[in-house]
Order: structure tokens, then sequence, then C-alpha cells
């Protein structure tokens, strides 16, 4: 099959998602449940000198108040990212100290959520505060250490190649610029929340949402000293995870403690305030490029050099340089990351972590380059293509980024474009067009997936892999449909349980790639095993045979695919903005997105995790901001009103397109991940749009009207 | 959210005597504010008094031809209402620019009189405020001020005003009505709410006991020409970085009479009456407007992050003016 897609369908899960009757984690009914509230600090700097919880455990329904003078032991995990990673390495209250504003120091637990509530607001906390860092000009940089261990697929920091000085001295045309991005925060749509549920004070079930069951699984039995076996991690469903999902945040280890210390069922649910500093955000960036061409455009030099910010309880470094190398053939080639620790909480990933702003500085450079040396952005790109990882010295296999650029340039009338800034007017606004390549690495794992054949007539897929929102249960019913030869209604699908034989991690974009291919060995596995060539043809045999079911597991993992090929999805936005310059006003009026991401599984949700990402780079290209009050070091947002992400006429129509062909090298699927790649490049599109429209060159995000001016 | 007891109240008098015999209760109608700050502790009443189900929930005409609103009458129900969406276009879209459709369907007209600021560091305990804790300091001043008042503010306090529909009915010269034990009073709108001076906890001069009743609309002979102008970060569901609700009387080219009034910029609704008086008279031309506009900017003074507020004030006052004198329309 050499179609990228031939499926489009609705999602297998929507009904029960519009009808209410999807059950998140927060939403489990457990007998005899209590409610904790979190107690947070209120300085961003120094330790606890005195925390008085008399007035709170007295208050009504309280059942226990919970602080780093009586903490609930929790062992410490290995911490490594593939066995058993925590996002915060401090384990929650630890001691006295405050590391950063709304750190968790205590927990209240009482028999509802509005009692919790209440009390926690009565615990007393005097403190010995020290100044606080939370901006960067105050903060000092180092070269960022490495993070992860070798394990983690993330390319990140230094890197050379040839001589970056010699390359840079030899070009007709320079361009030298910072591009600054803010902290930004996932903003789910379904607040982090757990259910902790220890049955007989050993075997303990937790409802929260989790993009890796199967990892939080090992994860817990470290943190309670137990067997696997006696830890199960419930997730049907993810109200939005974004990377902030992926394993257990301090909230969830101290609900797990505490629920084992009172030996009841514990719900605690954060408010969007305590995700805030709690659960992860998207560090701040500051990223310098210098790129060199030779007067035909021809890049020589590309130097890509970043600061990041980390906390002082975890490292993580936003790898903007990952994707420097993939991007653009240069002889020459720098990349250099440093990190400062700040009094803030642990960032982490976030969708196209690294890709994402490592985009926006090189896209925007481009950009710069492009009307510098006076070639057509679109051409600059075409000519500088790369045919191969600079960094990995491998071939990318199926890549189709030139089909995404022509393809959207005649969607969008590209050629149609005056060359001039400020030559494009509608009802007296300045309209503007703007481009930007887009850009997400492959990734695959190891996935074990059960079917099972039901005289009934049904097919049951079972396996661990989470849909968080993205449209897993729909694709996984759709391939099983294709292959035994049924349709998806008849197709039931479990997943989100580790109890269900590993389907991996929803992350990375990697859930397509890891499950599909599992799902079609074991779907080709039960026919053999029922003698059939299609599933009416085993139903069949049941019948007759009067036996149950047949039931057959596979597993697929990657194979040595990965030292012959880089792996990597590739695509085009197009964009249209509209500029009222007197007044700040923008809107983003016209929208085409073109990708290359292997074979399509569902067209449908395929186009709308492409207008997702679009939509949330919007967002960060438009308005997304979380300032911290550089003196007392708290952030000055606290919901979804002051923490701005687009509303629906912040959107315009946006056009997905898919080409290219199948990714067989990839796996037997053909199928790379869609889930990151959109937002890549969204916010460099749009302020090169800006450009075009008014000659005014934006380099530091959100692009608020104040900057229109 | 601390304990509090609950009442309903079953007429005016019932309602004012409950306020005066509990002194820290509050009277709760549609709440979407209230509850949002009870939730974080920013309010902690012993009593909630719900007067929504009092008479007040009527638009009626009175023998001057004014338009009187029931303080319970909804957002919702203003902005949709014919003779207001003809006659003082400005009020209805001021209305819609504001919050959300489900939001503007529970909220009232005396509620939204009453909106406190949406300034972070008011709205978050961990903070010091003079507004919320009188004497603890003004953190705005010294830290993240983009969104703060370039007008009227004071070393106590530099929080804005959150409102859309009070810029419009500063503009209309609107007229509040309130009830006590004491009988009845009118409060002009541009003396209803307060600056922060030293005493920033205080946003309006309501007095202990009193209850808004209604707002009264004077009639408006040029309220077609009105305009609602209003730039935000975000197109839909977000405050006014800067906001101007403007309505001007045209004779010719010569400006007869005129209404400008600015959001976003003080502590309470701005509205410019020494631009208003420099204009009467003059022609509409963008001279006179940008001058108008100088004038009407001409006390401010910017904070570290706000002073494109100031540039951003003017040119919407520009473009405000120059739509309504061409007759009005969406801006």
């Amino acid at each position: 099959m050499n179609q990228v897609t031939n499926t489009s369908l609705n999602r297998k899960d929507g009904r029960a998602k519009v009808t209410g009757t999807a059950t998140y984690a927060a939403e489990h009914q457990i007998p005899g449940l209590v409610y904790g509230y979190l107690v947070t600090a209120a300085i961003a700097h120094g330790r606890i000198a005195r925390i008085d919880t008399h007035e709170a455990a007295r208050a009504p329904g309280v059942i226990g108040v919970f602080t780093h003078e009586n903490r609930p032991p929790v062992s410490k995990p290995t911490n490594n990212f593939m066995a058993s990673k925590i996002y915060e390495a401090r384990l929650p209250l630890s001691d006295d100290k405050i590391h950063y504003a709304g750190q968790i120091i205590g927990l209240v637990v009482a028999e509802t959520f509005e009692k919790a509530r209440q009390a926690a607001h009565l615990v007393k906390v005097e403190y010995v505060t020290q100044a606080p860092i939370v901006e960067a000009a105050n903060a000092t940089f180092q070269e960022a250490p490495p993070m992860f261990g070798e394990a983690m697929t993330f390319e990140k920091g230094n890197f050379a190649t040839g001589n970056f000085t010699a390359g840079i001295a030899d070009a007709a045309t320079e361009i030298t610029a910072t591009y600054t991005t803010v902290t930004e925060l996932h903003a789910p749509m379904e607040p982090h929340a757990i259910i902790a549920h220890w049955q007989d004070g050993k075997n303990l079930t937790i409802y929260e949402p989790s993009q890796w069951v199967v990892g939080s699984q090992r994860t817990y039995a470290e943190l309670f000293n137990l067997p696997v076996e006696q830890v199960r991690i419930v997730t049907p469903f993810i109200g939005g995870g974004f990377g902030s999902k992926a394993f257990p945040w301090p909230h969830a280890i101290l609900c797990a403690a505490v629920a084992r210390e009172l030996q009841l069922p514990l719900k605690v649910v954060l408010s969007r305030r305590q995700m805030t500093a709690n659960t992860g955000h998207r560090s701040q960036t500051e990223q310098t490029i210098r790129l060199g061409a030779k007067a035909d455009g021809q890049l020589i030099a590309i130097d890509h050099a970043v600061k990041s910010c980390t906390s002082p309880v975890d490292v993580f470094t936003e790898p903007c340089t990952g994707i420097t190398p993939a991007m653009y053939a240069a002889s020459n080639l720098r990349t250099h990351q440093d990190l400062a620790v700040m009094n803030v909480g642990v960032p982490t990933f976030m969708r196209a972590p690294g890709e994402n702003p490592g985009l926006w500085a090189l896209e925007s450079a481009m950009d710069e380059l492009a009307w510098a040396l006076q070639i057509d952005p679109v051409e600059l790109r075409l000519k500088n293509e790369t045919k191969e990882h600079q960094r990995r010295g491998l071939p990318f296999s199926v890549k189709h980024f030139a089909e995404c650029l022509r393809v959207g340039a005649k969607q969008f009338g590209w050629q149609d474009r005056p060359k001039q800034v400020r030559s494009l007017t509608r009802e007296g606004k300045l309209v503007g067009w703007g481009m930007a390549a887009s850009t997400f690495p492959a990734l695959r794992s190891t996935a074990t997936v059960t079917v099972r054949l039901l005289a009934e007539g049904t097919a049951h897929i079972l396996t661990s892999g989470n849909d968080m929102g993205t449209g897993a249960y729909t694709i996984v019913a759709g391939t099983a449909a294709e292959i035994l030869g049924l349709s998806v209604e008849q197709i039931r699908v479990e997943m989100g349980d580790s109890l269900l034989p590993n389907g991996g991690m929803a992350g990375g974009s990697q859930m397509t790639a890891t499950l599909v291919p599992a799902v079609m060995k074991a779907c080709e596995a039960v026919l053999q095993q029922a003698k059939a060539r299609t599933a009416q043809g085993a139903f069949a045999n049941l019948r007759q045979s009067q036996g149950g079911h047949f039931e057959a597991t596979a597993s697929t993992a990657p194979g040595e695919e990965g030292k012959k090929w880089a792996f990597q999805s590739w695509g085009a936005h197009f964009c249209e903005v509209s500029v009222d310059e007197d007044i700040g006003r923008l809107q983003v009026t016209r929208w085409v997105s073109v990708m290359n991401i292997g074979r399509v599984m569902n067209a449908k949700t395929a186009a709308s995790q492409i207008r997702g990402g679009v939509i949330m780079g919007i967002g960060q290209a438009l308005m997304e901001a979380c300032h911290f009050d550089p003196h007392i070091g708290s952030p000055v947002v606290y919901d979804l009103a002051t923490y701005h992400y687009p509303s629906h006429a912040d959107i315009p129509r946006i056009q997905v397109t898919f080409v290219g062909e199948p990714d067989y090298q990839f796996n037997p699927a053909g199928v790379r991940g869609v889930g990151e790649i959109g937002i890549t490049g969204v916010s460099a599109a749009i302020a090169n749009g800006i450009y075009h429209a008014t000659g005014n060159r934006i380099r530091n995000l959100p692009i608020t009207p104040d900057k229109l001016l | 959210m601390n304990n509090f007891t609950y009442v309903r109240a079953t007429t005016l008098s019932d309602a004012v005597n409950q306020a005066l015999t509990d002194r820290k209760s509050t009277f709760i109608a549609g709440g979407t504010n209230l509850v949002d700050r009870l939730k974080v502790f920013l309010d902690e009443p012993s009593q909630l008094i719900d007067i929504s189900r009092l008479p007040m929930q009527s638009i009626e005409t009175l023998a001057d031809g004014s338009l009187r609103l029931g303080a319970l009458v909804s957002n919702t129900a203003v902005a949709d209402n014919r003779e207001i969406r003809c006659n003082y276009p400005l009020l209805a879209r001021a209305i819609l620019s504001g919050a959300s459709q489900q939001i503007r369907n529970m909220a009232t007209v005396g509620g939204n009189l009453l909106q406190r600021t949406r300034c972070p560091y008011y709205y978050d305990t961990a903070f010091p405020c003079n507004k919320r804790r009188p004497g603890t300091g003004c953190p705005a001043i010294t830290g993240i001020n983009r969104n703060h008042a370039i007008l009227g503010a004071s070393e106590d306090c530099v929080a804005v005003h959150p409102s859309d529909m009070c810029v419009a009915l500063a503009a209309l010269d609107a007229v509040v009505e309130v009830v006590s034990p004491q009988g009845k009073r009118q409060i002009p709108l541009a003396d209803f709410h307060r600056l922060p001076g030293n005493m920033p906890q205080l946003d309006t001069n309501l007095q202990l006991g009193e209850l808004i009743t209604g707002v009264i609309l004077p009639p408006l002979s040029f309220g077609k020409s009105g305009v609602y102008l209003k730039i935000r970060d975000r197109a839909s569901y977000s405050f006014a970085l800067i906001s101007v609700a403007a309505a001007v009387n045209l004779q010719g080219e010569q400006i007869q009479d005129v209404r400008l009034a600015l959001g976003g910029v003080a502590h309470k609704p701005w509205r410019a009456t020494d631009a208003e008086a420099f204009l009467v008279g003059k022609s509409a031309n963008a001279a006179n407007f940008t001058e108008a506009a100088d004038i009407a900017l001409h006390s401010a003074q910017p904070l570290p992050h706000n002073g494109y507020k100031v540039e951003l004030a003017k040119r919407a006052i520009r473009r405000a003016l120059t739509v309504s004198a061409q007759g009005g329309g969406i801006v």
C-alpha cells in the first residue's frame, strides 16, 4: 500500500466523552473516599521556621494534617528515565527547605474536599526568607549537564562539525540574532488529579492521568517497596497531558504515601494555581542563531547557542539544539546549551520539547536570511535541505520535506506573494504571509498486544498503552478491523491499565508507531491460530466447535533499522496575518499545514492533532506567558483567565494535508507519529508573516499588542 | 472557602436589614465573581444574603425617556435588549466584549458594578496587598505591572477596574440607584467607583447596608454613534489592556457633544472630561482627535511595564472617536 491514508474514522470514544460517561481519574467512585488539599509555600526561597497545624487539625471533618514534621515514609526510586522516573528528584516534604513558590509543604485530609480546603487555609507558616532568583538576568548560566543518561533519545547540548569560525568568515551574507521565549504552562483541560487506594495495606491502585501506566507502575512500586504486581495504574482517559503526565509529581507521591498512612482511599485534585508550580512548565529560552550563506543562498555555517533554566530540585534542559543538525545542510555547524538554576518548579517535556523553541529561533533566522539574500524563503529551505542527519551521520528514511514545501506553497498561493514588506493591505490593515518548516523525530518502543476473538462476533484488543485524547483507541480499532475483516464497531479496545499487556508510553509522539505494528502482528497471529482468513471465519469455527474464544498475544520492537536510518517527520506551515498596527490588533486569518508523517492511520484524528498543534503554537506565538514576581518569586498567573491560550475567535480555518508515503523502513505499518510535529514552526511562521506585513521583526514571544504598536 | 450561613432575602427591606444585622455578610446574586473569590479566601463573609429572587429583574422606560435597568437583569439580557442595541449600542458591545456567554447569563447589572480587580497580587493571598490587607504594601508597583493603572493610581494601589460594562455606563452618564434603611439615593456613575488613594480596600462609595436596585440610562440623542473599542491579549475572554467608550454628536463637521471614557487605565472607569471639553465646538478631524487623546492621557504616570498603555490609549481614543464621528459601528 503506497497511499498515505485511506481511512477517516470518527473517534471510538467520542460519544462517551461528549456524553460525560468517559471516566477520568478524579471521577472514579471509591467507597469511603477521603479528600486531600495541598498546603503550598508562600515564598520562593528559604525555609520553614515554624509550621502550626493545630487549628487545621481541629477544623471540622479533618482526618489528618501532614507536613515535613510528620512526613509519611517514601523510598527514593532509582529515578532512571526508562525505569522509575519521577519528575522532581526531591521527595515531597523531605525537609524544611523551600526551593520555589507554591512548593508543596503539607497535605490536609478531610471528609470532603471543601473541608480539606478550608482546613488547609488554617495552617500557619512562618518562614525564613532568602532572595529568590526567578529572572534569567540574575541567574548564573553554565554548560548544561547531561540529562537522563544515554537511554534518552534527545540529542541535546553541544555538537560541532567542520569549523564554524572559518565557515562564517567565508559567508557572503551573515545573520546573527537572538530570540526569546517565556515560561509556558501545559494547561491541559483535565487538571492533575490522583486517587490512591490501598487494599490490605499492600496492594496499591492508582487512578491518575498517566501517559505511561507501566512506567508509573514501576515507579510507585519502588517508592513504596512493593513488588510491581502489587501496583496497578488505571488511566482509561486523559484530558490532555502534553508531556506533564508521564511520571508521578510530588502531589501524587504524597497522596499515595498519606493514603497508606491513613489506610483510606484518598483523592487529591490540584487547582490551576497549584498546577503552575507543581506540574511542570516549559522553560523560558534565549537562543542566539548565526547563519552564514553564500550569495546563492547555500548555507555554509550554522551556530545555535541556547540558554534555558531549571529548578533547584531537578535538572531539565530544554533541548533546543537537538533539531539543528537535522534541519539544514551546512559543513560548519556548532551547537551549545547552557543552563541556570532558578527558584522555579521543575521544567519538563512540553509538546515538542526542544524542537518547538528550537525551530522558533532557527526558522525565524532562516526568514531573516531569506530577506537579506532576497531569496524566496521556500527556495532557501529547498536549497539547503539535508539528506542526512548531520549529527548521527545517517541518511533519513522516507523524507518528503521538499514536497511539503511545494504542496503547501501551491495550496496557499505563495507564488503571488508580494516581494516587499508592507505591500499587502486589506480593509485598512496590513496583511503578511509567513512560512516555516516543521519537524519532529520519529520514535518507537516495544509493545505487547493481546487480541481475543469471541464467539459472539466481537474482537477485543488489550494493551496498556494510553489514549491521551489523541485518538489511539480509534486507530487501534481501525487497524484491527482492517486485518480481521470486521467493522470498527465490532472491535472493543481496552487501554490504559497496567494489568493489560505492556503497550508502552504515550509520549514523544510514539504511541502510534509503537502500538500499530503490535496490533497488526497480534491480529495476524489470532487468525493463524483460528485457521481463518478473517475474523468471520474464526467466529464460524468457534460456533462449529462450540469453543469459547481464540486469543493471541504478540510483541513488536524496533530492530537494527535505527543504525541504518534516521527517522523523522517533516512539514511546512504557511499563514496569513492581518495587523492593525495602529492599535496593536493582530488576527491570524489563514493557515495551511502540509505534513509528511509516513502512513496516516486515521486522517480525521491525525488532522486534529496537527490542528491542535497549530492552535497551541498560535498561543505560544501570541499570548501564552507565565511571569514571576521578581522580588517575591511567585507566578502572577493563577488560572485559565490569567494564563491566556487561544479562544475560538483567535483561530482561523486550518487546512491540513498529508503527503509522502508509508515509511516501511521504520516499522511494518509505515507509520510515524503526529502528536507533536504540528506545533513546531508555528510561532516562526507567524512572526515571519508579521515581518512581511509590517517590516517589524519580532524576536521575543509572545507577540502581544504592545509589541505591534 | 470558609463556612458561612445562607439566607434568601424575601424583600428589599429584608435584604438590607439582614445586611445591617450581620455586618460581615455579603449580598449574592449571579455570584460569578464572588464565588471565585470565596474559593481562594479573598472574601470570608459570615453570611450570604441571596437577593437573586428580588423584583429587580426588568428593563423599563421611564417618563423622561430614560431607561432603567433592574439590578438583577442579566448581562446577557441587557446586551440583547432591542432598545439598548438601538440607542446605546456601545453598552451592548461593551458587555458582549467581556467574559463568556455562560458568565454573562449569570452575571447581573448590580454585580458587574461591584466586580473586583483581577490584579494577580490581590488575587493570591500569598502576596501582600493593600486592597486585600490594608497596610501590607503593594508588590505590583515593583513587580509585574504590565496590566496595571496609568491614571489616578496611588502609592498604595495600582490595580485597574475590570469591568467593560462600567466603562460604557461612565460614558453614558448612568446613575446608580441604591436603597438602604435610610431610604433611596442616586449616585452618578462617575462618583460610584473610587480612586484608590490611601484606602484601596474600598472600590466604591456604597455605604454599609446599601443595596443597588438599578441603573438609569438618561436619554442620549446621539447614542447610535457610540462605539466600544477593546484591545486585549486574545480575541475573546480576556480583560482589556485598554478600552474606549466613545460617542460623538456632529452637526456638519462640528462636534456638538461628545462622550469619552476609558477602561484598563485606572481603579475606576475613567471619564475623560477634559478631552471632552476640548472637543466640544471643534471640527471632527484627526488633529483635534489627536490633541484630545493627548489631553486625556496628560496626567498618565506609567509603571515600568505598562508604558505602552499611554500610546495605546491615545491611539484607541483616536480610532474610537474617528469611527463614532463616521456614525459608529463595530471597531
